[in-house]
């Protein structure tokens, strides 16, 4: 690392000036989303040790610049240079984009928080990684190196997970990670201080002048204006996709950017509208509670109006219009709703269009929805009901029967409207609406808002794009989680509702707040990873109450026998888990392997582990299967018992068989005084263990956690899914073989009950369902204590009837709690 | 033909999904009867019945894998077998005890369907482990009313609804068509069915649309259980009494039926006409199997393996589609 910036420091002396050291450059890029102008014809310069500031408003073009640049987004039209040398667009990807040392901190950050801070300091450059114990050091020290090259007296402890880090420290991370990537030459900071102190920001920004005396090359992205005049030697502004002024720092001032961010004259003319009915309508929306405490009144949105919701991405705007749509009790800002509320998402794909139906069907269902389930629907009926709707929002009634797919983003737009009016609520919530839609379009949209509204409605309208609320009778600005500003009438404009963003706003309370919350939750997540062990502990301590015997070495020794089958198909399922899906073949699996071992690996051992040989490369197929078809893993495992018990039925219709001597001999070892069973079953969890801390491990954990980011960073899926049921498979086996063992004869139903025991013990172990969480000692002390509770339960003179349903009861039980537990500090 | 009609009718095809389990069946049946003599009439009126049982279950497991995001039931298996008990224990083969057998069913379903629903939307456990741990709770009870039964003697009136045959054709079978074609009316032209089909394909734009999703999703478990439930009261009138793991083969084949017959496993989708033919082409494989004198193992294996390579074929085609325009605009 010290190399590489030693040359690219000499580069920097040989060739001095900002002009004079190209880097990257950007000539005339042109993106267009649909009808949607994103970038129209930037150019860009970035010399070696330049700090390029790069600013603009809501929507004006950033991260679709930096996403081209980074090779994620291809743009329309435009030239890139590297170092003088041109690279098509065409042929330009991310990875490419990475080779020539650009790397990214995204804003939404990309970490797998399941890992520890030197793992995901592995994920972004694996090569230096072994298969042996201490590989982790390699990572950790270049952890610590970089976190403390970056921000001075951090104190993060590099082998903590990222999930127990709070937001800011996490963002610190991610910071440190991708300036310390061998052979980086350009670093893109979007919004990299959003999270940090002033103390922390003042360091990254040392840092960052530092290092671009070296010759790196920076490009900060931030909305906090003097942060960008104290760090940039270079500031570029964007507005509305254009390139409005470039030039250096030590011309221009925080009020000038603030002034050309917003820019002096709309570029859409307003509309032409008559604000007659202001103030005499009757409240539909009652805001109080902590939202308006900077604004000291409580609020009241009235039928006839449009009321925008302003403010910085993400400063609490997005969630009073959710609050608005389905009142919550518990939250920080208590609505008064009168009459119901209709909603259409900007979000068309996750928040929108239904994709198998037709633009009819999916404008329908606005009046469907809330009709009784068995109304009879007929099709003239809800034609009749649409086509007013789409024909007001001139909405082609040709296409009505078209896919909705089939649609620009305006159409679709529309339509959500449509859907929205059928419905025929006095409210209406407007989420981004205009989110990749056409100016055309959007002047059309503008006009019908104002005719919804004069017709009676109350329109409530948040958008990223601050143009719009020149639309708006009303704008409430936000920053930090609270309205800090009430515009109305003609004091709206986009110089307004700016200076207002930047309202600094007191950030204390909410932080202690979330301080505590963490401290809370730490507490929690103790107890739950503790729980297994005090439950086995428990099971155990009953039981040798009851039965003294069982505290003896030969006692202890024979009940963990009986939980060795279920210790291993725990950890075989655990890992499945760990990749959020379920195996539900794999105690068929066991079933069919306990058989092969008892009758084939016993008459002919060569063909017995042919025979294994096949059931692994099978599972492993399965798994590529599942990733590469994207079909569901629990329908296809649950196919693949049925096959596992065939193949075992044909084998051995009825229970025999017998144990190969090798085998027996396996379990037959002892040490005086310490029961062989635990013994083995420590090895196992060990094993485990070992192999979760792996690199492939950590990959494997990493894509349960965060596919997408992995995917992004180039890791393949299929690769990492057949290797997951690999394991899965050899943990299978051996549980089949150690049923062999203990049982010396083999029974194809044998397995059966082992599917729902190991979702069980991965659950109890502390495992998530949602996956990425592994917790290999966790599952043993679950699965014994599973395993146990049959003897329990025989001691306690309780039928076997009654397992089954102790187990379900148990599993559903802890799923409940953990449930309870997750839900409460969430909401904290 | 018209050279204009071939893709009209794949594009018909592709929105009617239930024509390949059909042209499935109508294929199996004329290779059968054309290679063995063996598949007579009389075969054909078992098959009838046995796809009937399969359809009736499948039907709910269709609703409830409508509903999207994987869901399944896994617990139809242990309430079929509970059911069989419970009838055997209440009714006592007196006809005269029907109506509180029946209630007694409806009861069963509705509570164990109504146990899934609060385990999986309020307690938001994934609904493949909810079904799967209340099927083991089951289970055990299962084993409790095996000690608790009287008898194996089963109602007259209930015996002639589930083995029963009006000039020639079976009861059972009309039963299933009835319940297909309500099922159908109530998936294609009731507002329940239009809101199960958009809580699957995008349970979010449902719920801000003002769709009630928790209701529409708890009445698609509710359905399951209560099918499945009923299912189970004439299997054991149809077999003469009950056995443990009797309920077990419908579950795999009901998911089977729901694949085959068109219905996405993404959700989102449903046909019941396709579940209804999905059942009778898995049967007719399985009589076909047996025909063969392919033994149990080798019929479970193929079993399995039809159903993968289904799935593998139809691949995760909706969710393809819908991931194709995902690349919205920046910010």
């Amino acid at each position: 690392m010290t190399s590489i910036l030693a040359s690219v420091s000499t580069r920097f002396d040989s060739a001095m000036g900002s002009t004079g050291d190209v880097l990257v450059s950007l000539k005339g890029v042109t993106k267009a989303f649909g009808p949607t102008q994103a970038n129209s014809d930037v150019s860009l310069d970035i010399a070696r040790g330049d700090v390029l500031g790069l600013v603009g408003g809501n929507g004006a073009g950033k991260s679709t610049l930096m996403r081209i640049l980074c090779g994620v987004t291809t743009p329309d039209a435009g030239a890139l240079e590297f170092a003088g040398t041109a690279l098509s667009f065409d042929r330009y990807s991310a990875a490419e984009a990475q080779a020539n040392g650009i790397r990214m901190v995204h804003q939404e950050l990309s970490l797998c928080v399941n890992l520890t801070v030197a793992e995901n300091f592995f994920l972004e450059a694996p090569e230096a990684a072994r298969f042996l114990p201490g590989w982790r050091n390699i990572y950790k020290m270049r952890a610590r190196a970089a976190l403390d090259a970056v921000f001075p007296d951090n104190h993060i402890a590099v082998d903590r997970e990222v999930r127990l880090l709070p937001i800011g420290e996490r963002q610190m991370v991610e910071i440190a990670r991708a300036v310390a990537t061998p052979g980086v030459r350009l670093i893109i900071l979007d919004e990299p201080t959003s999270s940090l102190g002033l103390e922390r920001s003042r360091q990254l920004r040392t840092y960052v002048h530092d290092h671009a005396a070296k010759g790196l090359s920076f490009i900060f992205i931030s909305h906090k204006l003097f942060e960008i005049v104290d760090v940039a030697s270079r500031i570029a502004v964007l507005r509305n996709g254009k390139l409005v002024w470039n030039g250096e720092t030590r011309n221009t001032a925080v009020p000038d950017l603030v002034r050309m961010m917003g820019g002096e004259a709309a570029i859409l003319p307003q509309a032409a509208r008559s604000k007659t009915n202001l103030g005499s309508d009757a409240a539909l929306v009652r805001i109080a509670g902590d939202v308006v405490s900077l604004l000291g009144h409580e609020i009241e949105l009235r039928e006839g109006e449009i009321v925008g919701l302003a403010g910085l991405e993400g400063s609490g705007q997005k969630e009073l219009l959710h609050q608005i749509f389905a009142p919550k009790r518990s939250n920080a800002a208590r609505i008064d709703r009168k009459g119901l509320a209709g909603f259409v998402s900007g979000d068309r794909l996750r928040e929108g269009v239904f994709p198998l139906w037709s633009v009819l069907s999916n404008i329908g269902l606005g009046r469907i929805a809330r009709q009784s389930m068995f109304h009879l629907l007929s099709h003239d009926s809800e034609q009749a009901a649409v086509l007013p709707a789409a024909e007001r929002l001139r909405l082609d009634s040709e296409r009505l029967k078209s896919g909705i797919l089939d649609l620009s983003g305006g159409n679709q737009q529309k339509a959500l409207v449509a859907r929205a009016l059928v419905a025929e609520t006095p409210i209406i919530l407007l989420d981004d609406p205009t989110r990749g839609v056409d100016v055309a379009a959007k002047r059309d949209f503008y006009t019908l808002t104002a005719e919804i509204a004069r017709a009676g409605r109350l329109v409530v309208w948040h958008s990223t794009e601050d143009i719009e609320f020149l639309e708006c009778d009303r704008v409430l600005v936000f920053a930090n989680g609270r309205i800090v500003r009430e515009l109305c009438g003609e004091a709206i404009s986009e110089q307004a509702i700016v200076d207002a963003s930047f309202t600094p706003a007191a950030t204390l309370a909410v932080d202690s707040g979330r301080v505590r919350a963490k401290r809370n939750g730490a507490w929690t997540r103790r107890a739950a990873d503790a729980a297994p062990f005090i439950s086995l502990a428990l099971v155990l301590a009953v039981m040798m109450v009851s039965n003294p015997k069982i505290a003896s070495v030969f006692g202890l020794d024979l009940l963990l026998w009986s939980a060795m089958p279920v210790v291993l198909v725990a950890i075989a399922q655990m890992f499945v888990v760990g990749g959020s899906e379920i195996d539900l073949g794999i105690g068929a699996f066991v079933g069919l392997i306990n058989v092969v071992s008892a009758t084939l690996l016993f008459d002919s051992p060569g063909l017995g582990i042919l025979a294994l040989a096949g059931g692994l490369i099978a599972y492993g197929a399965l798994g590529a299967l599942i990733q590469l078809r994207r079909i569901p893993a629990i329908v296809v495992t649950l196919g693949a018992s049925f096959i596992w018990s065939g193949i075992a039925y044909t084998l051995q219709p009825t229970p025999g068989g017998s144990s190969p001597e090798w085998l027996t001999a396996l379990i037959t070892w002892s040490i005086p005084g310490v029961p062989t069973s635990l013994v083995i079953i420590l090895l196992v969890a060990i094993a485990a263990f070992g192999l979760d801390r792996t690199p492939l491990g950590v990959t494997l954990r990493a894509f349960g956690a965060n596919p997408v980011a992995m995917a992004r960073a180039g890791w393949s899926a299929a690769k990492y899914a057949a290797l997951r049921y690999l394991i899965g498979a050899v943990f299978g086996i051996l549980a089949g073989l150690s049923l062999t063992a203990i049982n010396t004869a083999s029974d194809y139903n044998s397995g059966g009950s082992y599917t729902l025991l190991s979702v069980a013990a991965v659950v109890m172990g502390g495992c998530s369902l949602i996956g990425g969480l592994v917790s290999p000692f966790g599952v043993v002390a679950g699965a014994v204590t599973l395993a146990l509770i049959g003897a329990l339960l025989g001691m306690l003179n309780a039928s076997s009837d009654y397992n089954a349903a102790v187990q379900g009861v148990l599993l559903l039980t802890i799923l409940a709690v953990r449930a309870a537990v997750a839900g409460r500090s969430e909401d904290a | 033909m018209n050279p204009i009609s071939l893709p009209v009718l794949f594009e018909w095809a592709r929105r009617n999904r239930w024509i390949w389990s059909l042209v499935g069946v109508l294929l199996l049946w004329a290779l059968l009867s054309l290679l063995t003599s063996q598949f007579s009439l009389n075969s054909l009126s078992g098959v009838a019945v046995s796809s009937s049982f399969l359809a009736l279950v499948a039907l709910g497991q269709t609703v409830v894998v409508t509903t999207g995001r994987g869901n399944i039931d896994l617990s139809i298996a242990s309430v079929m077998t509970l059911s069989a008990y419970v009838a055997l224990i209440v009714i006592g083969g007196q006809d005269s005890r029907l109506p509180l057998g029946l209630a007694a069913i409806l009861a069963l379903g509705l509570v164990v369907g109504a146990v899934n629903a609060v385990l999986v939307l309020a307690v938001r456990i994934p609904a493949i482990i909810a079904t799967l741990a209340t099927g083991y709770v089951l289970a055990t009870a299962t084993l409790l009313a095996n000690r608790a039964i009287p008898g194996f003697a089963i109602a007259p009136a209930l015996r002639v609804v589930a083995a029963g045959r009006v000039g020639g054709f079976p009861i059972m079978a009309i039963l299933a068509i009835v319940a297909v074609g309500v099922a159908a009316i109530v998936l294609n032209r009731t507002a329940y069915g239009r809101t199960l089909s958009a809580v699957g394909q995008n349970v979010r734009a449902a719920r801000l649309a003002g769709v009630r999703t928790i209701r529409v999703e708890a009445g698609a478990f509710l359905a399951s259980s209560v099918l499945a439930a009923f299912t189970g009261l004439l299997l054991g009138a149809y077999v003469g009494g009950a056995f443990l793991e009797m309920g077990q083969p419908f579950l795999l084949q009901s998911l089977g039926a729901v694949v085959l017959g068109g219905t996405l496993i993404f959700g989102g989708s449903a046909t019941a006409f396709g579940t209804l033919f999905g059942s009778v082409l898995l049967i007719l494989i399985v009589t076909t199997m047996q025909i063969a004198g392919l033994p149990p193992g080798t019929q479970d294996m193929v079993q399995g393996i039809v159903i993968i390579a289904v799935l593998a074929l139809a691949g995760g085609v909706a969710v393809r589609r819908r991931g194709a325009r995902a690349s919205s605009p920046s910010r």
